[in-house]
């Protein structure tokens, strides 16, 4: 488990993070979504304790990270999978990091097998490819059997294997009942591997949610309608919180209303409707609907049950 | 607290290992990560060879010197006692043949000081540091484990070939007549303190690395303070004034310098005092690198 209080990092004059507070929670997948320069890594880096926090405080599993007496047990981390001597072959780098917790070299081979470095482990990790990096990167992760992971981007540079890879894995160790904690700016990898995602802008949380409850609750469903009187039921349809597209020819896109309703209108003006396709609400409309203007949505996400997460007064064209 | 750390604990499986950071772990974690670079196994034996080149180098030199002189005086009907050979080292002039043993002694400095900055600004360089942080949070162990390898290496490598190049030397200048064995006066003393210098150095090296964090700024310092700044007091001397004919003798290296030589010489501090400020230069930068490193992000 990992918690942060009142978490703030400012570099010189620039704000990082700024009073970041969330728990996350040991035996889920913990998403950490956000921009780039949103204050991911510098949060993960505090949590290590590579970072001084300028105020705030954070811990993991009760301690601070440099207060446990075996670390590597604790949390294993992927920060930066270039943290590593280019001249040093991945076997010896792993061997020197084992050897910190005397973890016996047998495990260095487990963890080399575990993320398929076999072939390339006696090669100078600067010549590593930036997959082969992050497999490294790891590896290292997993030398101390942590109970609890934190992954920064670590399906950066992976193939398709590598990432289905790296997504079986954190769902098999967050069901062994491990804390996992991984940060992504890709939200289809996130829809598809977190249970629970914090989303961070700017230096602050805008959410604190399931995935499915930031998916469903963040935006009013969309419905694509094609009529060949697209004028006409545009017409009928607008009206108090209801907005419609005209896109293409004989296509509307409806916010506001649901296919039944658009269906009945239809029905009641003799309006011909060949289609008619509610539009699954994707993370990513949530995500740019969230990061759009954070200061607005902060009181109503963070820690909010899920029918609230809906903005009241949501912009039609949001998320194009 | 305690409980829940137990708990925790228990739940590692054991092929990973259950004994957590020990300071032997951090040294061993140190220890694999110099040599298992070729560069530095290639380095460590260069040096070795160097410093015990320079020093037959200069046994021949002083040789050829001896030998030449006593040539010069068969020819002119005379012979050259032991005795006479020995009075043309005035004590001081650093011609003695006590201190043959750290005559490849700069070459040290320069390779193993050099060194003990990339050990750590590498690291940075690379990223490395922030693994090495990551695995030992506390950060002192693993510069104190740092520190500790260098001076031991650079202390082995400097006196294993000050044995060397004494065991080349003490033929030569027997051959001559001279008086020159482990006995001798001085000796002893120069074979066993030339690492001590030379592993305060590396100390020195270690700190400018973690201060600076540049490879090419560590090493351009350690230079600068061990060779250029000894150049450049030299010509203090030349002001009017006996007080700046003391001043140079107080820099690291002639303070170093001085550490290593015997007895004692009117104007100059004891060898013991030499010691003893050298022993503060390593500390005033010893230390602070140690804070700085503590609190630094990375």
């Amino acid at each position: 488990m990992i918690e942060a209080t009142g978490l703030s990092k400012v570099y010189g004059s620039k704000t990082a993070v700024e009073g970041v507070s969330f728990t996350v929670k040991a035996g889920q997948v913990t998403g950490f979504l956000g921009p780039n320069g949103a204050g991911k890594s510098t949060t993960m880096r505090m949590i290590m304790g590579l970072d001084r926090p300028t105020s705030g405080t954070v811990t993991v599993n009760g301690l601070h990270y440099a207060d446990h007496k075996a670390p590597l047990h604790e949390v294993g981390a992927l920060l930066d999978a270039k943290a590593v001597h280019i001249s040093r072959s991945a076997y010896n780098h792993l061997r020197a990091m084992a050897a910190t917790h005397n973890i016996p070299t047998s495990r260095v081979h487990e963890v080399i097998e575990m993320t398929g470095l076999e072939a390339v482990a006696r090669k100078k990790a600067g010549g590593f490819s930036l997959g082969m990096g992050q497999r490294l990167g790891i590896a290292n992760a997993l030398l101390g059997d942590p109970q609890t992971l934190i992954l920064d981007e670590p399906v950066n540079g992976l193939d398709p294997e590598g990432v289905l890879w790296v997504r079986n894995l954190v769902r098999y160790l967050a069901g062994q009942g491990k804390t996992v904690f991984l940060s992504s700016h890709l939200m289809s990898e996130m829809a598809q591997t977190a249970d629970h995602l914090i989303v961070i802008g700017r230096g602050k949380i805008i959410a604190d949610a399931p995935v499915q409850d930031i998916i469903a609750g963040t935006r009013q469903v969309k419905t694509l309608v094609r009529t060949s009187a697209a004028t006409q039921l545009s017409a009928l349809l607008s009206g108090d919180g209801v907005t419609v597209d005209q896109g293409q020819p004989e296509t509307l896109e409806v916010t506001g209303l649901d296919a039944r309703k658009i269906a009945q209108v239809a029905l009641d003006n003799r309006v011909l409707v060949y289609e008619l396709t509610p539009q699954q609400s994707s993370l990513e409309d949530a995500y740019f609907d969230l990061t759009k203007d954070e200061v607005e949505y902060h009181s109503h996400l963070t820690g909010g049950p899920a029918g609230e997460f809906a903005p009241e007064t949501a912009p039609a064209t949001a998320g194009k | 607290m305690t409980t829940m750390t137990e708990t925790q604990t228990s739940r590692v499986r054991s092929t990973a290992g259950t004994k957590g950071v020990t300071f032997a772990g951090v040294l061993r974690s140190e220890w694999i990560k110099l040599f298992s670079l070729m560069s530095t196994r290639i380095l460590l034996l260069l040096t070795l060879v160097a410093i015990i080149g320079v020093g037959a180098l200069a046994v021949l030199i002083r040789f050829s010197f001896l030998d030449e002189m006593a040539r010069q005086a068969r020819d002119q009907g005379q012979t050259l006692t032991p005795e006479m050979m020995s009075q043309t080292f005035p004590p001081g002039s650093g011609f003695d043949l006590y201190n043959l043993p750290n005559a490849g002694l700069q070459i040290g400095i320069l390779v193993l000081g050099s060194l003990a900055v990339l050990f750590i600004s590498s690291e940075y360089a690379t990223g490395m540091i922030r693994s090495t942080m990551n695995a030992v949070p506390r950060r002192t162990p693993a510069f104190v484990a740092k520190a500790i390898l260098l001076a031991v290496i650079s202390y082995v490598i400097t006196t294993i070939a000050a044995v060397a190049t004494f065991l080349i030397a003490m033929p030569v200048f027997q051959g001559l007549g001279l008086d020159l064995d482990w006995s001798t006066d001085g000796v002893l003393y120069s074979v066993f303190t030339g690492g001590l210098y030379v592993a305060g150095v590396a100390l020195i090296g270690l700190s400018l690395g973690a201060l600076l964090r540049n490879s090419a700024g560590g090493i351009t310092v350690l230079v600068g303070l061990f060779f250029v700044l000894s150049i450049a007091a030299s010509f203090m001397t030349f002001i009017p004034g006996d007080f700046w004919k003391y001043v140079p003798q107080y820099l690291p290296s002639d303070a170093g310098g001085r550490f290593l030589s015997i007895g004692h010489t009117d104007g100059v501090i004891d060898p013991w005092q030499g010691g003893l400020i050298f022993l503060g230069y390593v500390l005033l930068f010893l230390v602070p690198a140690m804070i700085v490193l503590k609190k630094r992000d990375v």
